[in-house]
């Protein structure tokens, strides 16, 4: 690892806060991997056949989500029917019960998003207070916060709807956002990360400075923690996007579904006795819309959550 | 606790955490420990509020038992008791265990196998790989399930059409016998890529002193793999294990979303967390459903720490 | 308690209308708190509060999941413009009473009308859930809906009226006129008919059965058992319940599908999934049987390209000596939750809706569910529709007289989520499996008595 001899902390941590995390330097820079590798088609054959079966389950969403109902059944499920419904499909899932998609759209992007962000600030704080610091309880607060990760998620759900539907949170978006907030595996995370990329003698200039404690992790630590912040927040972002158990329990209205309840919600009015729709198409071609948001956020942001990997993040 | 353990078999390229500021005079390190607490407090508080109450309320609910006619009344650890002699329970975890023994592997394998190729540079359009193996992770497993469901049709799914077309039956997918594997796969298909991305981020912050020594001793690619790469990124592996084993017990939303078209192969009580539900809100029971819950909370650190300590113990046993 | 309560009530106690009134603020009171017992036998409500009541500005919840019944509902608010609606679907059958259940036992966030299927009232009431409708109601209003159906809602000692019905199921069947007049098959009248037309059927052309059996559908299994004179549940309105699904009625229902199923002579598909859908649409099952009176239109959406080819007739009996008999299959009611706040808005609007002869012609016709009432039931805008699926002929013609056979002394047990649950873990993976569903029943038994008696019950 580089080391910083500058005697003036402030120039040196100016300076540092531009500059990629140490650790990323040595990667590049490292023998094994400039020593050119011979490339394999035989194994790159091969991968692709792995990457058809991962991919195969996309395109048939993709090919599906262009049938008619009828379509979908009679013809062949991974290639294209002869007329295409698409644009019909779309339709229907933007005007179905007075355009709810979008709404559901719109909620999962605001349950996901307000509780990525939250949760990831939290736990950088968190972990950057367990990792830097030594103060009474500590280590027995971060183990209490350890175990949290085992706890099946039934075992709180429950007991959680009671107690916010005590509180009146129940069918409220704060019902999904909140519980969503804790995450102790970020916490984990940003410990560990900490750790690594906010180097000690960063602080120890800047408290030479004379800056306080909340000043030197708000002004000087969390630029360097970004990495590993949007690591956590990308994280929390799948994992609020995906969630399906929770809103399930706590919400009631379907104008505040996300898009997860609200399709599966769809899929289930298949299935029942008086007043069934068979709506197999719309919640084919509305799943298929709802993955998009999420494959552009991983492309879009993808450079930061490999280098917060990479750079300590998982490696303990 | 477990977690906090897997950071102790320290890799070679891991750094120890630095104990902060010994020496500061008393002033200074309580201004520490004041900026500590205040850090700390707001995921502190959520975490309290969110995880800690709930638990603790669900522990409380455990020892009550509430009849639909006769109310509520305290009784001890009778659910407890109940719930080591229920077979429904007792099944269901059996069938997880074996979840795990099968899947686990194979996923985390896969995923090592994936993470070392991308590592080794060996592949052409690594980058499209790379993401294309990733893909599924954005894919909610309501959707991923509901998908998969589709293609396991036994009449109109694209693998018994093919089947169809060339004469042969296509394996019955979501018939007894094979909804394990099915399940299985489906979630392979979701996180093979989430863990190879972990692994693969480990592997490329190996320091680059480790590999001169292999190479000066001329070793081979699959050799400096075996000996240098995995021990190297340990951690990860083991990081990546353990919440294989958490998710596996926690098994819930693929069967439940596959019960609505196979609904007399997956049970009520098919997975614990699927028979806790049910137990909650068909059954309405809700103290035994949260000991239950709580059972399940042991097994999985139970199994969790075995991991930790299986591996450990190879590790002492490897030098 | 609502503002509106509040200021209703205080009009009311200043009018000094006598005891019928100060027994009314009673009742109303002990609707607001959740959880208070209710008073022994209410008074009714006379005329003038009722209408008191509808000219308050009211907000009413409303969780039902019958598609676009906010029809009926605007329909409702024309003729009450002070009370507003709000018309919440929670999702549908098991997930609508996991919600409700939810919010119940937390004690807020429950609706003020709620959709109940018939074999789940009984246990609201036991919860203590449900508003006894009797004094909100004119007497005379059980007159009005078919006897049978009118028992549905009703306490077992029938002092007590939970909820509104809203639509039945009288069984019937559904066939292929096309498919059976190719192979010679005339329409089995008879059980004895039928499994003898299965076989013929099927050994004809292998591709086709002549129906379908579910096995994760307790509700079609049980309206079976109704239809063969098995009376498998009941229950006193307090600790006692009756079980008794391994009778002899039971044993050869459940005797006549095996044969059936291990010969290979129907198919064992789940219903209601993509698979019997198509089944449905393709040929694959010549004959839904045993359906409901639900079945004709849900058909025509699921299965449109066999327009014209569909006929319906009578349930083939088990005695073709006596008169025919039938049983219901699914159908659903209005209740009042205990818990609301406006007892008297509620009440009426779950009568409303349910009993108006424009409202219930509509959900008969718009919303299609089969009717409960009388006057919709021989309501000629009803009953002569002759809709060109069924080549003409007029299917509700031949539901609403199926509706007269219907034995009224068919009971439920008050945790029919659980009874059914057990149900299909065992019966319905007997018959998935083509297994023993005989010997099925008796685990079922065995699985119902043990639950009873773990919730506080004796059984019987």
């Amino acid at each position: 690892m580089t080391t910083h001899s500058a005697a003036d902390g402030s120039v040196l941590t100016d300076s540092l806060l531009d500059r990629t995390p140490p650790r990323q330097r040595t990667r590049k820079g490292r023998a094994y991997s400039a020593d050119k590798p011979r490339r394999s088609k035989v194994l790159t054959v091969v991968m692709f056949a792995v990457l058809l079966y991962f991919l195969i389950p996309l395109w048939w969403l993709l090919v599906a989500s262009t049938k008619s109902n009828a379509n979908l059944f009679s013809t062949f499920g991974l290639w294209f029917s002869s007329t295409n419904s698409l644009w019909v499909n779309i339709q229907t899932v933007f005007t179905s019960d007075n355009g709810v998609y979008l709404l559901w759209l719109r909620n999962s992007l605001v349950y996901s998003v307000v509780s990525a962000v939250g949760s990831a600030f939290l736990a950088t704080m968190a972990g950057y207070a367990f990792a830097k610091y030594r103060f009474p309880g500590g280590n027995a607060i971060f183990s209490g916060i350890l175990g949290a990760i085992m706890i099946p998620m039934t075992a709180l759900t429950i007991p959680t709807y009671l107690l916010f539907a005590n509180a009146g949170l129940t069918n409220t978006p704060w019902a999904v956002i909140l519980p969503s907030l804790a995450s102790p595996f970020g916490v984990y995370l940003m410990r560990v990360y900490a750790a690594d990329s906010v180097d000690e003698t960063l602080i120890e200039a800047a408290r030479v400075d004379g800056a306080g404690e909340l000043r030197i992790f708000f002004r000087v630590a969390l630029r360097l923690l970004t990495p590993g912040m949007v690591t956590v927040l990308l994280f929390a972002l799948v994992s609020t996007w995906n969630n399906y158990f929770l809103p399930l329990i706590m919400l009631n209205s379907p104008e505040l579904y996300p898009l997860t309840v609200g399709l599966a919600q769809w899929q289930a009015t298949a299935a029942g006795g008086s007043g069934s729709r068979a709506l197999f198409s719309s919640v084919i071609t509305g799943s298929f819309l709802s993955i998009i948001p999420l494959v552009i956020a991983f492309l879009f942001l993808q450079r930061y959550w490999q280098s917060g990997l990479a750079s300590g993040a998982v490696k303990g | 606790m477990t977690a906090a353990d897997v950071r102790q078999p320290q890799g070679p390229a891991s750094t120890p955490t630095p104990p902060i500021r010994r020496r500061g005079p008393s002033p200074m390190r309580r201004r520490e420990n004041a900026a500590a607490y205040i850090l700390i407090t707001p995921f502190v508080v959520v975490f309290a509020l969110f995880i800690v109450v709930p638990l603790v309320f669900s522990g409380y609910l455990s020892l009550f038992r509430d009849q639909l006619v006769g109310g509520t009344t305290f009784v001890a650890f009778d659910n407890y008791t109940r719930a080591l002699t229920d077979s429904s329970f007792l099944t269901g975890v059996g069938r997880m265990a074996v979840f795990l023994v099968v899947q686990v592997p194979i996923m985390l394998g896969l995923a090592l196998a994936f993470a070392l190729l991308l590592d080794a540079g060996v592949l052409y359009l690594q980058r499209f790989i790379r993401l294309g193996i990733f893909i599924p992770y954005a894919v909610p497993s309501v959707i991923a399930a509901l998908m998969w469901g589709y293609l396991y049709g036994p009449d109109f799914g694209p693998a018994a059409q093919i089947a169809k077309n060339l004469g042969i039956s296509a394996p019955p997918f979501l018939s007894q016998h094979w909804m394990l594997g099915s399940i299985m796969n489906i979630v392979s298909w979701e996180f093979i890529g989430y863990n190879m991305i972990i692994l693969y981020a480990a592997l490329r912050s190996i320091p680059s002193e480790l590999f001169d020594a292999a190479a000066v001793d001329g070793a081979g690619r699959v050799r400096t793999a075996w000996s240098i790469k995995i021990p190297a990124i340990r951690p990860a592996i083991i990081l990546t294990a353990i919440f294989s084993v958490i998710g596996s017990f926690q098994l819930f939303n693929e069967p439940n979303l596959l019960r609505t078209i196979a609904p007399n192969v997956i049970g009520i009580d098919y997975t614990p967390n699927m028979y806790a539900y049910n137990l909650a809100f068909i059954n309405r029971d809700s103290n035994y459903a949260a000991a239950i819950a709580f059972i399940l909370g042991i097994v999985i650190m139970v199994a969790s720490y075995s991991v930790q300590l299986s591996t450990q113990r190879k590790e002492r046993a490897g030098r | 308690m609502s503002r509106t309560t509040i200021t209703w009530r205080r009009k009311a106690m200043g009018l000094t209308a006598g005891m019928a009134v100060a027994a009314l603020a009673l009742t109303a009171c002990s609707g607001g708190s959740s959880g208070a017992k209710a008073t022994g036998s209410a008074a009714a409500v006379s005329q003038a509060d009722i209408d008191k009541a509808m000219k308050t500005p009211t907000k009413l919840t409303f969780w039902t999941w019958v598609p676009d019944i906010q029809n009926e509902v605007k329909l409702f608010e024309a003729a009450y413009p002070a009370i507003t609606v709000d018309v919440v679907n929670v999702g549908q059958g098991a997930d609508h009473y996991k919600k409700m259940r939810s919010a119940l036992q937390a004690g807020k966030g429950a609706p003020d009308v709620a959709q109940i299927e018939f074999q789940h009232v009984q246990s609201f009431a036991l919860g203590d859930n449900l508003l006894d409708l009797t004094p909100y109601i004119p007497a005379t209003t059980g007159a009005d809906y078919v006897p049978w159906v009118w028992k549905q809602v009703r306490s077992t000692d029938g002092s007590k009226i939970w909820s509104i019905p809203q639509d039945s199921g009288p069984m019937g069947q559904l066939y292929r006129d096309d498919i059976l007049k190719a192979h010679n098959i005339a329409v089995p009248t008879t059980w004895d008919q039928f499994a003898t037309a299965a076989k013929t059927l099927h050994a004809a052309d292998p591709n086709v059965y002549l129906t379908n059996m579910p096995g994760n559908d307790m509700g079609q299994f049980t309206a079976m058992l109704w239809q063969a004179g098995a009376r498998p549940f009941g229950w006193n309105g307090a600790k006692e319940v009756t079980i008794n699904v391994a009778s002899k009625e039971a044993t050869k229902v459940a005797q006549y599908w095996q044969d059936l199923i291990k010969a290979g002579d129907v198919s064992v598909d789940p219903d209601f999934t993509d698979t019997w859908y198509q089944g449905l649409a393709n040929g694959k099952y010549a004959d839904w049987a045993p359906t409901a009176a639900w079945a004709p239109v849900f058909l025509q959406g699921t299965a449109a390209n066999t327009s014209g080819l569909w006929r319906a007739a009578n349930m083939p009996q088990w005695d073709a000596s006596g008169s025919p008999v039938s049983a219901n299959w699914g159908g659903s009611s209005d209740a009042v939750m205990k818990s609301t706040q406006n007892p008297i808005a509620a009440a009426q609007l779950a009568l409303w809706i349910n009993h108006d002869p424009a409202s219930t012609l509509m959900l008969a016709n718009k919303q299609f569910l089969f009717p409960t009432t009388n006057a919709t039931l021989t309501n000629s805008e009803f009953s002569d529709l002759a809709p060109a699926f069924y080549g003409g002929q007029k299917v509700n013609q031949v539901f609403a007289d199926i509706s007269k056979t219907v034995p009224e002394d068919f009971s439920w047990l008050p945790f029919m989520d659980y009874a059914y649950s057990a149900g299909q873990e065992s019966v319905g993976k007997a018959i998935a499996d083509k297994g023993d569903v005989v010997g099925a029943l008796k685990t079922w038994q065995d699985a119902l008595v043990s639950y009873a008696k773990q919730q506080g019950f004796t059984v019987k």
